[in-house]
């Protein structure tokens, strides 16, 4: 599961520093109402994801045959 | 019917840890523990952060000790705590590590002294009184707070030694017994029962805990190898009495202390045996953990601690603890 997925690799990163504070406070508001499966919610980890482990994340959507999202970052970041 | 506690060691960010707490509250943890070291994030900015994001898990630092922290500052966190999460605070209070308190120049003076007398000093603190102590450790002369405390709050002793743990069973609420194997357990709990005893108190009456260093893993090799590193701090810190008894060469704990006073991980990690690991961590499949929690049980425990490392993957550790033991021992 997507969710379950991006929290993984969020919390194995070391690269904590690289988290917005705010963006964790995210996290934990939507994990404690059990919204992290939410669009929302789902939007908060993948931004998340992205910050700490950019590869990993990548990995994560292929993994999840969810090659098309990890296209349109790309792009986005490109951008 | 048994409780289920659970121990974090605030090394990581403190979002992090308070994701495990949430997760640990919805899947049947019924006590969170936060470790007191200096050298670590602080002990109550993780546990304001962990009332706020929780609703019904009891909560206070496993342990917290006197030496480092003045127990009228730990009788102030404590009982602000308490404004912010009504009658969910607990206070873990134990003698501290020697290791730790000699790095920072701190002598563990009379420990037993040290605890029962600030213990006295923070209940009666909470209890909004003026106090004025004349210990052989601690003396206070008229400390009073100057806002209204919410009453008692229920006080562990984290003890490990004969003398403390009989002193835990004669003036605590609680025991937070520092033991993973049947054998150590049962032992400290017949101490306990004396101290228990000792003050003319029945022993349901207080909540005795066994705080064990845990991992659980549906692969055993991945259980185990996430408990050897905590597996070798223990062995280097254990007294050669308590190695003799579970059949452990002195001679290879030493090897192993050396190794580590080194920073040589490899070599301390290489030389810890499955024998080590059975007597100082709860670590296994799910059900061989639920076997070992059930052995424990016989010995008179009121709560388990699940305690650090928890499991390889401590999200999945505590899906499978909340999945596949805790409702084992609801039935």
């Amino acid at each position: 599961m997507l969710s379950d997925k991006l929290i993984d690799v969020i919390l194995a990163s070391k690269n904590d520093d690289k988290l917005p504070s705010q963006l964790a406070k995210t996290i934990l508001h939507h994990w404690q109402n059990d919204n992290l499966k939410s669009e929302s919610g789902l939007a908060t980890l993948l931004e998340s994801a992205v910050l700490v482990e950019l590869e990993k994340t990548f990995s994560a959507l292929n993994e999840l045959q969810m090659s098309d999202v990890a296209e349109q970052i790309k792009q986005k970041l490109a951008s | 019917m048994v409780k289920f506690g659970i121990e974090f060691v605030p090394r990581e960010t403190y979002w992090k840890i308070i994701y495990y707490v949430i997760q640990a509250e919805r899947g049947g943890f019924t006590n969170l523990w936060i470790t007191d070291h200096f050298n670590n994030r602080n002990v109550y900015a993780t546990l304001t952060a962990a009332a706020i994001y929780t609703r019904s898990i009891a909560f206070g630092p496993g342990v917290t000790n006197p030496y480092m922290v003045n127990p009228v500052f730990t009788a102030q966190a404590i009982a602000t705590l308490d404004e912010l999460a009504p009658r969910r605070v607990v206070l873990g209070i134990g003698a501290g590590d020697k290791t730790t308190l000699d790095s920072v120049g701190v002598e563990m003076q009379k420990p037993l002294a040290a605890i029962q007398e600030s213990i006295d000093i923070i209940r009666k603190m909470i209890s909004g009184e003026t106090v004025a102590y004349d210990g052989e450790v601690f003396k206070t002369a008229g400390a009073k707070f100057l806002f209204k405390t919410r009453g008692s709050i229920p006080v562990y002793v984290g003890a490990q030694g004969p003398k403390m743990l009989a002193l835990a069973g004669k003036i605590g609420d609680g025991v937070l017994i520092n033991a993973c194997h049947p054998k150590d357990v049962k032992y400290a709990v017949s101490c306990v029962k004396e101290g228990v005893a000792a003050a003319g108190k029945k022993f349901d009456q207080i909540d005795v805990a066994a705080y064990t260093s845990f991992s659980v893993h549906e692969d055993i090799k991945k259980a185990n190898k996430a408990a050897v590193p905590v597996v070798s701090f223990i062995v280097a810190g254990s007294p050669p009495q308590l190695l003799e008894r579970h059949g452990i060469d002195v001679k290879k704990a030493e090897e192993i202390k050396e190794a580590l006073k080194a920073n040589d991980w490899g070599r301390a990690f290489s030389g810890v045996t499955p024998e080590m690991i059975s007597a100082f961590s709860v670590c296994g499949t799910p059900n061989t953990c639920t076997e070992r929690v059930a052995e424990l049980l016989k010995s008179g425990i009121s709560q388990f601690v699940v305690g650090s490392p928890i499991g390889a993957n401590v999200r999945e550790a505590i899906n499978l603890i909340s999945g596949k033991i805790i409702p084992h021992f609801e039935k």
